[in-house]
């Protein structure tokens, strides 16, 4: 820790671990009752804990963005944050936010929307928090007078993401509109501007543990940025096929979508190009694990699983199934689960007493359950959805016979979920066992290094 | 490429993207008037359309194929079911499907009639809604569009006396408390031989004998129709007549009859009762 105020950060990771934790209690809760008969039918049905299974997943994400957001800041523009105060405050209030909105659900209090299910005013406090957010890291910024790139690309994916929220808190009369508007959150989101939030972080990481140049990596960061945006906006259309809209957006999400995979191959050539060339730089190889792994797993889960059923004319037939589960687990772990844990296991060992800062052995058991975990969950999803599409959509058997005939990968299912789900409790274990420590210390900043090449274009604010 | 070149590169594509995208947004709007029948969004409609946001129908089941994977998709379940069906099943899914032989039960839902009639005027607009012929085949709840896929070869060829035994196992057994209609269903496919063995109930899948999808509003036409040759008066009767004396009314083909005689078995009025016969003629009847 070199800024005092980064401490920050820790009590945003520390929330986040206890969210990712209940998300997955829920999602085990989901799981067991596509094998049934169930229990709790009248008391916490499917639709319950599915609702608050991916709104814990969001709102941790989100935790782990801001808190890994405030860590980076400080690192980046040299300074102290403007108002360490605000971020707790921030921090108090998007928690309230989030708890009495998980307790909402188990009422059923809630829009009913997918994944915008969040209670009006809870969508208004999401968004107020959003710009306490934004305005403390401009203000920090501004009185710093250093504004780097990478900095820059994290800032305008978390304000993008901020504004494309919007949509969201209006009303629509007609379902296919609502959809049409729906994806403008979710899709650019997901395949937008948290990629660039993710490219933000990637670069700082590889920066900080490669050593790799500045100048280069901010580069090709634009680079990544510019074909997110030019595949992934118009791929938006993906979600267009069959929900009523016209159709030449079959055509464009075919076309335009195929082409997203193309920002992931270059994130992952960019992650392991900065690895070969510049070697390793400092000695956290565990953060070193989760960032590489990160930008390989993003590429198997959403490039290569999302091209998968990404076409028209095979998405036809996959649409509504475990298929789309498959991948929405896949992309979301590698993407975004993956780059929190990585900012997470970067900070940790200058925040904690005691920490090897090479990462601990629980660490690393951590890390390859978790993996081999995810990568059973998607083979299980990945299995079930191809029984339910050749039995279901193709043969025309009924959807209720169709599940009892797929029972054996839900089993599958459910034991590669407890794999993962001790890999996530062993990371928790090991964020909480060390004392928090919150002292500055004076590690060399990669970019102030004697052989590290001068800064020219990080622009000075009035 | 220098930083600079490659920040006008980021630049350009996604303005240029952005672009493209609200331009092809703009045009959608002056579409989805026409696409979604937007005239026909009544009163009715948006309260169904409550009814399904507040009962949180979508983290269960998809509707467009979007939502969650627990139950079945809805877009044309209107389509598939009718009114009657669906207003009984709403009231209680109990009395349909049984949660120990499907492993899964839609949990009764705290709807008025009114809220269950609404929400079938949405589903019905969502049925309606020019979704580029999407599902490509249809979508069933349960059974199979081919029969028997859903039984085992040894279940076909002993089709025993027992029961549940000629059942497939994603079908419930049902007992006399149940709703006609559920009784109908479940003589469909075991009253012997079983009504399923040659008809299907999805559209378009015309087997030994032609799909029984839509029979109810077919009949309704048919009654009234000059071709119509036999005695029934309205739709029902001739559900009922075709079950009893399958060549009063011939449908053409020769896959179906010659020499003016159904190919389909005349065994029905002797081997079931009067009151099977009405649930049989309950269950066809909501074949929409
Ligand atoms: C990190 C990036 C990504 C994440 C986190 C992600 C996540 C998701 C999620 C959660 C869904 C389900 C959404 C819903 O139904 O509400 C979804 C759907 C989909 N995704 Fe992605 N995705 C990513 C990237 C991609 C890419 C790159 C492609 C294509 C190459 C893609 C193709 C699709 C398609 C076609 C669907 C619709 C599936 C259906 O028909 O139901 N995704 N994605
Ligand atoms: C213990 C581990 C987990 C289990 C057992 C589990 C199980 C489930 C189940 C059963 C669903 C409902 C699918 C449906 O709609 O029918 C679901 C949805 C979802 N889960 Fe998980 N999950 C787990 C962990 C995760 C993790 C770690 C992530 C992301 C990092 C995640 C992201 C999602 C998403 C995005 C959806 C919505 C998918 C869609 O609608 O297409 N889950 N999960
Ligand atoms: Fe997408």
């Amino acid at each position: 820790m070199r800024y005092r105020s980064q401490a920050v950060a820790y009590w945003y990771f520390a929330v986040a671990m206890v969210l990712f934790g209940l998300q997955l209690v829920f999602g085990l809760l989901s799981a067991a009752k596509y094998l049934g008969p169930d229990p709790l039918l009248y008391i916490l049905p499917f639709d319950v804990t599915k609702v608050i299974h991916t709104n814990l997943l969001i709102v941790w994400v989100l935790t782990g963005f801001m808190g890994a957001t405030y860590w980076m800041v400080p690192d980046e523009s040299r300074t102290e944050l403007h108002s360490v105060k605000l971020a707790y405050i921030q921090l108090g209030l998007w928690v309230v936010m989030g708890v009495t909105a998980i307790i909402g659900y188990l009422f059923r209090w809630g829009t009913g929307n997918k994944l915008l299910e969040q209670p009006l005013p809870h969508k208004i406090v999401i968004v107020i928090v959003m710009l306490m957010f934004l305005y403390n890291v401009g203000m920090t910024i501004k009185k710093s007078g250093r504004f780097t790139t990478t900095e820059g690309v994290l800032l305008l994916g978390i304000g993008s993401a901020a504004v494309l929220y919007l949509p969201a808190l209006l009303h629509y009369e007609n379902y296919t509109v609502s959809i049409f508007y729906r994806w403008w959150t979710i899709h650019l989101w997901v395949e937008g501007v948290w990629e660039m939030i993710q490219g933000g972080f990637l670069a700082y990481l590889l920066i900080r543990l490669s050593g790799a140049d500045r100048e280069v990596m901010e580069k090709w960061l634009y680079v990544i940025v510019g074909l997110v945006f030019f595949a992934g906006i118009l791929g938006t259309a993906h979600h267009y096929y069959w929900v009523g809209v016209p159709q030449y957006w079959l055509p464009i999400g075919g076309f335009f979508s195929a082409l997203e995979p193309l920002a992931l191959v270059g994130m992952a050539m960019y992650a392991y190009g900065a690895m070969r060339r510049s070697g390793l730089a400092h000695p956290n190889t565990l953060a070193l694990h989760w960032t590489l792994g990160s930008a390989v797993f993003t590429l198997f889960g959403a490039g290569l699983l999302g091209l998968a059923h990404t076409w028209p004319s095979v998405n036809k037939w996959t649409h509504g199934t475990l298929i789309t589960a498959m991948h929405g687990h896949a992309a979301f772990y590698g993407a975004y689960a993956m780059i929190v844990l990585a900012m997470i296991s970067y900070a940790l060992p200058s925040m904690t007493h005691h920490r090897r800062e090479q990462g601990t052995a629980i660490g690393y058991w951590a890390f390859w359950l978790q993996l081999a975990g995810m990568f059973g969950m998607t083979l299980s999803f990945a299995t079930a959805g191809i029984g339910q599409v050749y039995l279901e959509r193709i043969l025309g058997l009924g959807y209720l016979d169709t599940q009892l005939k797929i029972q054996v990968h839900f089993v599958m299912l459910i034991a590669t979920a407890s794999l993962f789900t001790v890999g996530v409790a062993l990371f928790i274990w090991d964020f909480f066992r060390y004392a928090p420590r919150f002292e500055v210390t004076t590690e060399v900043d990669p970019d102030m290094r004697m052989d590290a090449p001068p800064i020219p274009e990080a622009p000075r604010l009035a | 490429m220098n930083k600079r070149q490659s920040r006008v590169f980021a630049i350009a594509c996604t303005g240029i993207a952005a672009l493209a995208f609200l331009i092809l947004t703009l045009d959608s709007h002056r579409q989805f008037g026409k696409l979604t029948n937007a005239e026909n969004i009544t009163p009715a409609v948006t309260a169904g359309k409550d009814v399904w946001h507040d009962n949180n129908c979508i983290n269960c089941h998809t509707l467009f194929g979007e939502g969650a994977y627990y139950a079945p998709d809805l877009t044309k379940i209107t389509q598939l079911r009718g009114e009657q069906y669906l207003h009984a099943y709403m009231r209680d899914p109990a009395r349909f499907y049984n949660e120990q032989t499907h492993r899964r039960l839609m949990p009764k839902q705290d709807l008025s009639d009114e809220d269950i009639a609404n929400l079938i005027a949405f589903l019905d607009w969502v049925s309606k809604v020019d979704n580029q012929g999407w599902p490509p085949r249809p979508i069933l709840v349960t059974g199979a569009s081919i029969p028997g896929t859903d039984l085992t070869t040894s279940q076909q060829a002993h089709p025993t006396q027992q029961e549940s035994a000629g059942l497939p196992p994603g079908a419930r057994t049902v007992t006399q408390g149940d709703d006609p209609i559920a009784l109908g269903q479940a003589l469909f496919r075991s009253v012997a031989p079983a009504c399923n063995a040659c008809h299907s109930t999805a559209p378009r899948v015309n087997l030994a004998g032609p799909t029984l999808a839509g029979i109810a509003a077919r009949s309704e036409q048919l009654v009234g129709s000059a071709e119509y040759k036999g005695s029934a008066k309205d739709a029902l009767g001739y559900i009922r007549e075709s079950i009893l004396s399958p060549s009063a009314h011939i449908i053409p083909g020769p896959m179906y009859s010659a020499n003016g005689q159904s190919f389909m078995p005349n065994t029905y009025e002797q081997n079931l009762t009067t009151e099977q016969i009405d649930q049989l003629v309950a269950f066809l009847a909501t074949l929409k």
